[in-house]
C-alpha cells in the first residue's frame, strides 16, 4: 500500500515537474508572446473587421431619458 | 573538423568561474546586452532575460505564472466568464490587450533585480487587478453583451470619464459601482498594445474631426464612433479635463450615447479663490443629477468612509516621495511610480490599492533599513515633466538600462496632493473641489504657468539634476509655454531633454525616435558612454 502511494506521489511529482519545465520553456523563449503576436492578434483582428457595428452617426442629436427602476 | 576544432578552442577560452557566477547572479549591468534579446521590429524576445537564478525564478513564479493564473481566476471570481468571453470577441481594446498584458510587464521591468523588481511588479499587479475588476463589471452590466437587455447591474453602475475622479462617487460606493468608461478601453490599452488606439483616432477623424486636437480626446471619442464601448450604465458624467478637447468629446458622447449626461466643468485658472464656490456647486449639482437618475440618495457616511480610506493612500504616497527624494533606496521604477499613482488617484479608493501599499511598504522599509541601493547604476536623477507618451511610458526603464538615467519622479505622480477633510460637510466639499481641480492636466498642464513652473521646486525637493521634458505636440496648453521653459532652462543652467510625442499616437514620434533624441543628448551634450550599447539603436517599430 505504502509503495503504491509512493509510486503515485512520484508520478504526480514527475508530471508536475514536466509541466513546470514546459511552462518555463514557454516563459523563457517568449512562446506566449510569439503565439499572441503571430496567431491570436491576427485572429481577433479579422473578427473585429468583420463585426457589424451600429453607425452611431445616425443617432439623432436629442435626448431619450431612461427611467431608473 | 575545422569548425569543431574552433569550437573546442573557444570552449577552452571560456572563463567557467565567471560563467557560473553570471548564471547564478546574472550578468553585471554593463555586460547584459539587453538589446540583443529582441527580435527585429516586433520587440518580441528571442528569449526572456536571464536575471540570475533567484530573480529569474522570482520573475517566472511570482510575476509571469502568478499573473497568468490570476488573469484566469479573477475573471472566474467576477462571476460571469461568458460575458468576459463575449467581451473579448466583441471589443477590440479587450481582445488586443488582455492576453498580451505580460509583455507590458516585460517591457516595464527589463533589467530589474531584487527589491526593485518586486516592488515594481506589485504595482503592475494592482493595476491589472483593478483593470479586471473594471471590465468584469462593465461586461456583467453591458446591454450589448446581453442581447440588448438592461439587467439589474446596468441600473446599479455609474459610467464616467476617466478624468472624473472616482472620489466624486463615494456617496454611492456601497450600493452603486462606478466605472470610468475610457480607463481600460483607452488609457490601459495604449500602454499594453499601442496599435489598438490608432483605430479610434482614425475613426473620429473619418467623420470630419481635424487631426490636430489632443489625440487623447480624439481616441476617447473614436471609441464611440466605432461603437466599441460597452453600454453598462443609465447615465454618464463627463468633464472638461484636460481641456477644450474634452468638451468636444463630451458633446460627441452626448450624441452617440443618447442617455442622460452631466458635464462637470473644472475652471482653467482653478486656484482663483473666486471660482472655488462655483466648483463646489458643480459637484453638488452632479450629485443631484446622480440622485435624480438612479433614485438613490446621497449618503454622507459612505462619503466619509471612503474619503478617510483614500487619505491613507495619500499619506503613504507622501512617505514614498520622501524616500524617493532623499535616498537611493526607493524600490519603485519610474514607470511603475507614474502609472500606479495616476491609476489609483484617478480611480479612487479600492481595496487592492491598500493591499498593494502594505506589500510595497514592507519592501521599501527593508530597502531603507538595509540600505539597499535599488538602482545602483544611477548617473542622473531625472524628473519627468508634463504629460508622458503613453505608448512609451516605459522609456524610463530603457533610459536607466542604457544611460543610467533614473527617473525618480514625474509630474503625474504629484497631482491630487490633497487631504480630504471629513469633519464637516463644508470642509469636505471644499477639499473635494480642490482635489478635483488638482487633476493631472488641469493642475500642471493647462492650469496656468505658475503650476507648471512648480518644476523648479520639485527638482530641488527630489534632488534631481536633469529634466526629461515631455513635449506633447498636440497639447495647445503646453505648446503655449514651450518658449518660457526654454528660457528658464537656459537661465537656470538645467540639463533638459525635450521629448516630443503625441500622447497615445506612436505614428507621430516613434519610440525609436524618442530613444535617438535622448541618446543624442547623452553623447553630444553630456559626453557619456552608454552602459549598455546594445540598447542605443534597435528597431521595435512593429512592437506592441
Amino acid at each position: 500500500m505504502m509503495k503504491k502511494i509512493l509510486r503515485l506521489a512520484g508520478k504526480l511529482a514527475a508530471i508536475a515537474a514536466a509541466v513546470y519545465g514546459v511552462l518555463f520553456a514557454v516563459f523563457y523563449f517568449d512562446l506566449d508572446g510569439k503565439f499572441l503576436y503571430h496567431v491570436w492578434i491576427p485572429f481577433v483582428n479579422r473578427r473585429y473587421e468583420k463585426l457589424e457595428r451600429k453607425d452611431v452617426t445616425k443617432t439623432p442629436y436629442g435626448m431619450t431619458v431612461e427611467k431608473a427602476e | 573538423m575545422k569548425k569543431l576544432k574552433a569550437k573546442l578552442q573557444a570552449l577552452k577560452k571560456v572563463d567557467y568561474k565567471k560563467a557560473a557566477r553570471d548564471f547564478w547572479y546574472g550578468k553585471p549591468h554593463e555586460e547584459r546586452r539587453l538589446g540583443d534579446l529582441y527580435e527585429d521590429k516586433t520587440g518580441l524576445y528571442k528569449h526572456r532575460e536571464w536575471r540570475g537564478v533567484k530573480d529569474t525564478l522570482y520573475y517566472f513564479n511570482n510575476i509571469w505564472l502568478y499573473n497568468y493564473a490570476h488573469m484566469v481566476t479573477d475573471v472566474v471570481k467576477g462571476g460571469d466568464p461568458v460575458a468576459f468571453l463575449k467581451g473579448t470577441l466583441r471589443y477590440r481594446w479587450m481582445g488586443q490587450t488582455y492576453l498580451t498584458v505580460m509583455h507590458w510587464y516585460d517591457r516595464g521591468m527589463e533589467g530589474m533585480r531584487g527589491e526593485a523588481l518586486r516592488a515594481t511588479a506589485w504595482h503592475y499587479r494592482a493595476m491589472t487587478s483593478e483593470t479586471i475588476r473594471q471590465f468584469t463589471r462593465m461586461f456583467a452590466a453591458d446591454s450589448k453583451l446581453h442581447g440588448g437587455k438592461k439587467n439589474a447591474l446596468w441600473y446599479k453602475t455609474l459610467a464616467h470619464d476617466e478624468t472624473v475622479s472616482g472620489c466624486i462617487f463615494y456617496p454611492w460606493r456601497d450600493v452603486i459601482d462606478d466605472v470610468p468608461l475610457q480607463m481600460v478601453p483607452y488609457f490601459v490599452s495604449v500602454h499594453v498594445n499601442s496599435d489598438t488606439v490608432l483605430h479610434y483616432i482614425d475613426a473620429v477623424q473619418s467623420i470630419g474631426l481635424p487631426a490636430d486636437p489632443c489625440p487623447m480626446c480624439q481616441a476617447e471619442a473614436g471609441i464611440f464612433v466605432l461603437d466599441d464601448y460597452p453600454d453598462y450604465s443609465p447615465l454618464m458624467v463627463t468633464t472638461n479635463e484636460a481641456c477644450d478637447g474634452s468638451v468636444a468629446t463630451s458633446i460627441l458622447q452626448d450624441w452617440f450615447m443618447n442617455k442622460p449626461l452631466f458635464a462637470m466643468p473644472q475652471p482653467m485658472r482653478f486656484d482663483d479663490p473666486l471660482v472655488q464656490e462655483h466648483c463646489q456647486r458643480e459637484i453638488e449639482e452632479c450629485w443631484r443629477f446622480i440622485e435624480k437618475h438612479t433614485g438613490i440618495p446621497f449618503d454622507w457616511n459612505q462619503y466619509v468612509k471612503y474619503a478617510e480610506r483614500y487619505n491613507q493612500l495619500t499619506a503613504f504616497e507622501r512617505e514614498k516621495w520622501d524616500v524617493a527624494a532623499n535616498s537611493p533606496y526607493y524600490p519603485i521604477s519610474g514607470v511603475a511610480q507614474a502609472l500606479y499613482r495616476i491609476y489609483y488617484s484617478q480611480d479612487g479608493d479600492r481595496q487592492i490599492w491598500h493591499d498593494t501599499d502594505k506589500k510595497v511598504r514592507r519592501i521599501m522599509e527593508k530597502c531603507v533599513r538595509e540600505k539597499i541601493e535599488t538602482f545602483p547604476k544611477t548617473r542622473h536623477r531625472a524628473i519627468a515633466w508634463s504629460c508622458a507618451p503613453l505608448y512609451y511610458s516605459h522609456w524610463c526603464t530603457w533610459a536607466y538600462n542604457c544611460w543610467g538615467i533614473n527617473c525618480v519622479i514625474n509630474m503625474d505622480s504629484l497631482m491630487f496632493d490633497q487631504d480630504l477633510r471629513t469633519d464637516t460637510y463644508e470642509h469636505a466639499i471644499e477639499d473635494l473641489a480642490w482635489f478635483n481641480e488638482k487633476a493631472p492636466m488641469r493642475a500642471m498642464a493647462v492650469g496656468g504657468h505658475d503650476h507648471i513652473f512648480q518644476l523648479w521646486d520639485y527638482m530641488e525637493r527630489f534632488h534631481c539634476d536633469m529634466v526629461v521634458m515631455y513635449d506633447q505636440l498636440q497639447c495647445k496648453g503646453m505648446q503655449g509655454i514651450h518658449g518660457m521653459f526654454e528660457d528658464e532652462f537656459r537661465k537656470r543652467n538645467i540639463h533638459a531633454i525635450w521629448v516630443p510625442h503625441a500622447l497615445p499616437d506612436k505614428r507621430t514620434v516613434s519610440r525609436g525616435e524618442i530613444r535617438r533624441i535622448i541618446s543624442d543628448y547623452m553623447t553630444t551634450v553630456m559626453h557619456e558612454e552608454p552602459l549598455d550599447p546594445s540598447l542605443v539603436d534597435f528597431d521595435d517599430s512593429m512592437s506592441w
